[in-house]
């Protein structure tokens, strides 16, 4: 039977549909809540307009009571709610309200909720109130949230 | 507000240059120049406020332009036109996004 609907897949109506139909189940499964139709494009232009990296790529998490020692390199989402000593270089890096980085921290995006202690290199800068930041700082664009604590050198490149 | 009390209140209109020490009891409002030193209860440098020396006050809003050294005891912003470089004394702070920060931060109540 197998051997036989493979030789004529296109004058037999029946295995042809029955193929089709279990790939369409297979589409629509992992996403029923948006017609398949629309979801692709709309996958597409997301991916165009923001960074490859934060659509595609899963974040690497540090939970909270880990302590990392060493260097962390990421070409992706670092989110740290643990504790890191060492070096980090990551494309976008969060420091979650519980989270605490001591050493050097290279990056394109940054987040801090939490404390931070060290030299940092990033882009874009964002430090939330409820932050600690103590260091040497060379950043593009900055933002402070009214609250957070932050002491050291800042140059703006 | 800075309108309807201007008792103790200091207007440095746009194209002023102060040259000198001012010792304002309640609102500087800065759209010229000042070089020297400024002390006020609450600062507004507007857009087109510069201010060389010494700034210091309990509330300091910047939307200019301030070199050499700020000390705020209460509030700090530094708004998204605002341009600080030198040392920055504060108790607490804010950065709007595009505000520009270059030189040594300092918390006057770290533990706080």
């Amino acid at each position: 039977m197998s051997i036989f609907s493979k030789n004529q897949p296109s004058a037999e109506n029946e295995p042809s549909a029955s193929n089709s139909e279990e790939a369409v189940q297979e589409f629509v499964a992992p996403n029923q809540e948006e017609p398949p139709s629309a979801s692709p494009p709309e996958q597409f232009t997301k991916a165009e307009s923001t960074p490859r990296s934060n659509v595609l790529s899963k974040p690497s998490i540090i939970s909270e009571g880990f302590v990392f020692e060493g260097t962390i390199t990421s070409d992706g989402v670092l989110n740290i709610a643990g504790t890191v000593l060492g070096k980090i270089t990551a494309k976008s890096v969060l420091i979650d309200s519980g989270g605490q980085v001591d050493g050097e921290l290279n990056s394109e995006q940054l987040v801090i909720k939490g404390r931070l202690q060290g030299s940092v290199n990033c882009e874009d800068l964002n430090v939330g109130p409820l932050a600690q930041v103590d260091g040497d700082i060379s950043y593009k664009y900055i933002h402070i949230q009214r609250g957070g604590k932050v002491s050291g050198k800042f140059i703006k490149n | 507000m800075a309108e309807v009390n201007q008792q103790g209140c200091l207007f440095v209109g746009e194209g002023v240059v102060l040259v000198g020490n001012f010792e304002v009891p309640d609102i500087a409002s800065i759209s010229g120049t000042v070089e020297g030193e400024l002390t006020a209860k609450q600062v507004l440098i507007e857009a087109t406020g510069i201010v060389r020396g010494k700034l210091t006050g309990e509330s300091i809003d910047i939307r200019g332009e301030v070199n050499e050294h700020v000390s705020s005891t209460r509030s700090l912003i530094i708004r998204s036109t605002g341009k600080v470089t030198g040392s920055i004394h504060y108790s607490e702070i804010e950065i709007e996004k595009g505000g520009h920060l270059h030189g040594d931060l300092h918390n006057l109540d770290p533990h706080s």
